[in-house]
């Protein structure tokens, strides 16, 4: 048994008084606050976002520019790689058959390490 | 019929109307609540409101148990915040008590009644008596609301409710 249970005489008389209070109004009340506050923070993240994805579209040609400069030093340090690895080859083959196993061993490990 | 906890959960998942039918379930308990803490039927609809407002904000941190524990103890904190801020407010409106509010004439005397003996206990025992009495939440469950000890809240309800049968029972001098 409960312990309230032993009061139930006037938690009944406090139950008659609360179902008296008309629920409608005040249900209504409290659903418009929270859909106004529902609509008051998604139009804050809208404008935030929009703010965000504005100043993101401002900056998009410098990041283009600095991508292009990134990308020529990646090439013209793989072509000279390239190169560096012909001349290699062809002074000393044995540094083709090292490098080759070396990379094989990486691979090898690495895909030990996913499984 | 849906469970509170269902409800809950679809409401933390942004479903507006399951959370609409959880004030409705819980609004009179609240608002009675609310009423008796602050002794107001506006100032306790306002913090019937806010308590709603921030359960709907933090819904999600419902964890399952009785969602009438959960929501008085939001209550709860809502009016200590309130009374912080407004206690000469509160203190001071006390027309808002006798408002009628569209209630058959025999219940509104059995509401002042009420209202008045509890207005004649301790603060303490009137909110450990509306929690546990008016509000239905167990001993426990209004010592974890307060952060009162257990044996505080079963001393205070038994006096409380004691006090409240004797003020009941004696005819009320004007």
């Amino acid at each position: 048994m409960r312990e309230e249970d032993t009061f139930e005489d006037l938690t009944s008389l406090f139950a008659a008084e609360d179902r008296a209070l008309e629920a409608k109004p005040f249900v209504d009340e409290v659903m418009g606050k929270v859909r106004r506050r529902t609509l008051a923070r998604k139009a804050f993240l809208l404008a935030v976002g929009g703010a965000g994805a504005v100043v993101a579209a401002l900056q998009v040609p410098s990041l283009l520019g600095d991508w292009i400069t990134v990308d020529n030093t990646v090439v013209s340090a793989i072509s000279s790689a390239q190169q560096q690895a012909g001349l290699l080859a062809s002074t000393n083959p044995l540094w083709l058959g090292i490098a080759a196993i070396v990379g094989l061993s990486l691979a090898a490990v690495a895909t030990m390490e996913r499984t | 019929m849906r469970t509170d906890p269902d409800l809950a959960a679809d409401a933390a998942r942004g479903n507006e109307a399951a959370f609409a039918e959880l004030v409705r379930r819980h609004q009179a308990r609240v608002r009675g609540m609310a009423r008796r803490l602050t002794g107001s039927a506006s100032a306790g609809d306002d913090i019937a409101q806010a308590t709603f407002l921030t359960a709907w904000q933090k819904i999600a941190t419902y964890a399952g148990g009785t969602f009438s524990a959960w929501i008085c103890a939001i209550c709860w904190r809502e009016f200590l915040q309130v009374r912080r801020k407004t206690r000469p407010e509160i203190e001071f409106d006390e027309t808002a008590e006798i408002i009628p509010f569209q209630r058959p004439s025999d219940q509104q005397d059995d509401r002042m009644d009420l209202s008045r003996a509890l207005e004649k206990l301790t603060e303490a025992q009137r909110v450990c008596v509306v929690m546990c009495v008016a509000a239905g939440l167990s001993h426990r469950e209004a010592a974890e609301a307060t952060g009162w000890p257990l044996g505080t809240v079963k001393s205070h309800v038994t006096r409380g409710v004691e006090a409240l049968r004797k003020h009941l029972a004696k005819p009320e001098v004007a």
